[in-house]
């Protein structure tokens, strides 16, 4: 009797499957474990995430690390997947020619035109000018109100603008109600002198004169050529609430395309394509190619930078001479990205166009066997590099209850898609592709904006509530949770995530909805899309109706919504289709450690 | 029928003049009305919970020397949600605004 221990290195994620061996040549599996794999796959760094995990698996049956007789690695593939995001279009303000946000309390509605006057230059006025007034935090909402009062015989103010957070409480002091935008940090900024337009929307509302064209003209008084050079501004205001436009001469929004490359496709049909082209027309070259040999990019433009980076990265794992590295699939999805404004007054953003790049780097073959040897050498025990990562998926995949062969698997993990179908006679296809949970994650973070890959990672696993109140919330499908405790005040009128141990607070304050809808696409843009191409290239005739089942496997089959969301799409072709559940008990995870320490038995008999 | 605008309710006890008027102001840049009325009571936790069960809106803020607190219906007395000792001028105005967005169902600030 021996204990046999698989070991599963993944893009994230390292796990290990521990079985007993008995002496009829049968396997009894004990115990499992899983950790966040260490450097990159495939480089002698991963040892430390294998033995965590092997210690793991073993504390959880009061074992040593010792009693191992046995560790078979995985014949990794030799792909790593890699993402980027390059952004399409800026947009810059020069000379402080526009503030647009959403303060959370204006004040007054309706809107005005003026030319602006420092608070502290207000006995300058001229009688018979409109003005738009500005005043900096220096001034108490009490000031200000009491100096605008007394101007109001002998000036003629339309508008305010204001540093602090006052509006409300300059206005209810104010004899004649102006429109009045408050929080405008960057204040020091703003001309003397120029003539500037304010808008303050009604309640519930957006602005409506300044996110149109003709609006600024009308206000503004331009004619037809300085109107074509403002509609970047108004593209910019829409959606609003409330808004200031400034006539200064050199003052101008651009709208920048950056020069982002092109991609050139070394394949049976060679071709180049320009990132601008968007996602669709990439991707469609992807597919036009036919096999693709290597995937370059145009030196010098930020495509060719990213692409021989990655192609870098992989270079050093294997350095060999014949090293042979290729990136053979791409993934290119559209996406919009809240990018701050360069000179912005109030941190405005502005929503800019930007592709998503997930790439598949291919080397002749990962230096498993020095992770073997040193894994060896360390913990004194047999290791051996056993099988390929696909049949060993396969033959994980299998243990799942309810599976028969012919069988497809749909390998979901954090950097690549791999697929691959074993045929009735044990024979395997397979294919890998660029992209997965980690190109969901990037995807998630620059559309919401939130800067941090770590938040984005929570909001893909898990579902959102929000707190209505101190003893209920609302959940994203609409339902309403009571609390027998009230919930802690941090929490209060936020969205935030039900993590397994407790809630976690979204800093940044965006709608519930919002946050529903972009991770929804992210992954339906990653994975129904990898699903189809992926098992289009390992089925039969690739025609997806000659396979009848599909078990997914992988991290990101773990998913609360991804297998769902697959299910239904193979509905229309009469697939049999769901999350694995790997010895009747793992769930989709540990299918290829399973299959490592299945193989042993195979190889006794 | 008697009419009364709902409004956050303010107990105060002998408090420092210059933090309840930064208080007033951070709920009506919310947009909230308030009612402030003089207790017996020195104990803050008191004058907050008490302020908070009886404003028809649930928040109630508590005041008494340099100490301010802000509590909501339905919270045990003493779990105030917000409280400072010495207060500085923007906390005051925080707290307030705080005391407006519970009515208003806004995240705190």
């Amino acid at each position: 009797m021996s204990y046999i221990a698989g070991v599963d290195i993944g893009n994230s994620t390292t796990e290990v499957c521990i079985g007993e061996s008995t002496q009829g040549g049968t396997i009894h599996f004990l115990t499992s474990a899983s950790c966040p794999t260490t450097g990159t796959k495939g480089t002698v760094a991963n040892t430390h995430a294998i033995k965590a995990a092997l210690k793991q698996a073993m504390g959880r049956i009061g074992r040593d690390v010792d009693d191992i007789s046995l560790i078979r690695l995985n014949e990794a593939a030799p792909v790593i997947g890699d993402t980027a995001m390059e952004t399409l279009t800026e947009t810059i303000i020069t000379d402080s020619s526009m503030i647009g946000h959403n303060p959370s309390t204006p004040a007054g509605a309706g809107q005005a035109v003026g030319e602006i006057l420092l608070i502290e230059n207000l006995s300058r006025g001229v009688p018979g000018t409109p003005y738009i007034v500005a005043a900096p935090s220096s001034y108490s909402y009490e000031e200000v109100a009491a100096i605008l009062n007394q101007a109001e015989g002998t000036l003629d103010i339309a508008g305010v603008i204001l540093q602090a957070d006052e509006a409300v409480l300059v206005e209810n002091r104010l004899h004649r109600k102006l429109p009045i935008i408050d929080e405008v940090a960057r204040i020091d900024k703003l001309p003397d002198r120029v003539l500037a337009a304010i808008e303050v929307a009604l309640p519930g509302q957006t602005v409506r004169m300044l996110s149109n064209p003709y609006g600024i003209a009308t206000l503004l008084q331009l004619n037809a050529e300085e109107t074509r050079t403002v509609t970047p501004i108004a593209k910019s205001l829409i959606g609003k609430r409330s808004a200031v436009v400034l006539k200064t001469p050199g003052g101008n929004v651009r709208e920048n395309v950056l020069p982002a490359g092109e991609i050139y496709l070394d394949a049976e049909h060679s071709a180049s394509v320009n990132l601008d082209e968007g996602a669709e027309k990439i991707m469609q070259a992807v597919s036009d190619a036919g096999s693709i040999r290597d995937i370059s990019g145009q030196p010098n433009t930020n495509v060719g930078n990213m692409l021989s980076r990655i192609k870098q990265g992989m270079g050093e794992l294997d350095n060999t001479p014949d090293a042979d590295i290729h990136i053979t699939d791409v993934l290119a999805v559209d996406t919009l990205a809240p990018v701050l404004i360069s000179g912005a007054l109030a941190g405005e953003t502005c929503l800019e166009k930007a592709v998503g790049i997930a790439a598949m780097v291919k080397t002749r073959q990962l230096p498993m066997r020095e992770i073997a040897e040193k894994l060896k050498l360390e913990l004194g025990t047999d290791v051996k590099v056993a099988g390929v990562e696909a049949v060993m998926a396969s033959l994980g995949a299998l243990t799942t209850p309810g599976t028969q062969l012919p069988l497809a698997i749909l390998d979901m993990g954090g950097g690549s898609t791999d697929a691959a179908v074993i045929s009735e006679e044990g024979q395997v296809t397979m294919t890998h592709q660029a992209g997965a949970g980690e190109l969901v994650s990037m995807l998630i973070e620059t559309e919401l904006g939130l800067g941090d890959r770590h938040m984005a990672e929570q909001i893909k696993k898990y579902p959102l509530a929000k707190v209505e109140s101190l003893f209920h919330m609302r959940m994203e499908n609409g339902q309403m949770t009571f609390m027998e405790d009230s919930i802690d005040p941090r929490f209060y009128g936020r969205v935030i995530l039900l993590a397994e141990d407790g809630f976690i607070r979204m800093e940044k304050d965006i709608p519930m909805e919002k946050i529903v809808q972009v991770r929804r696409d992210a992954k339906r843009k990653v994975f129904v899309t990898n699903a189809f191409r992926a098992l289009k290239k390992v089925a039969p005739g690739h025609d997806l109706r000659n396979i009848s089942n599909v078990v997914l496997v992988g991290g990101s089959a773990e998913d609360f919504e991804i297998p769902e969301m697959l299910m239904e799409e193979f509905a229309g072709y009469r697939i049999v289709c769901g999350r694995g559940n790997i010895r009747g008990a793992e769930g989709p995870r540990n299918a290829v450690a399973t299959g490592l320490v299945l193989s042993y038995a195979g190889e006794q008999k | 029928m008697i009419i009364k605008k709902p409004s956050i309710f303010i107990y105060v006890n002998n408090p420092d003049t210059s933090s309840l008027r930064n208080v007033c102001a951070g709920i009506e840049e919310e947009g909230v009305f308030y009612e402030i009325k003089e207790m017996e009571t020195i104990s803050l936790d008191e004058l907050a919970w008490n302020a908070a069960n009886d404003s028809m809106l649930g928040s109630g803020i508590g005041m008494t020397g340099n100490g301010i607190a802000m509590q909501m219906r339905g919270i045990s007395k003493g779990r105030n949600i917000e409280s400072y000792q010495n207060p500085d001028p923007m906390q005051s105005r925080k707290l307030g605004a705080n005391s407006a967005r519970a009515v208003k169902k806004l995240a705190f600030k």
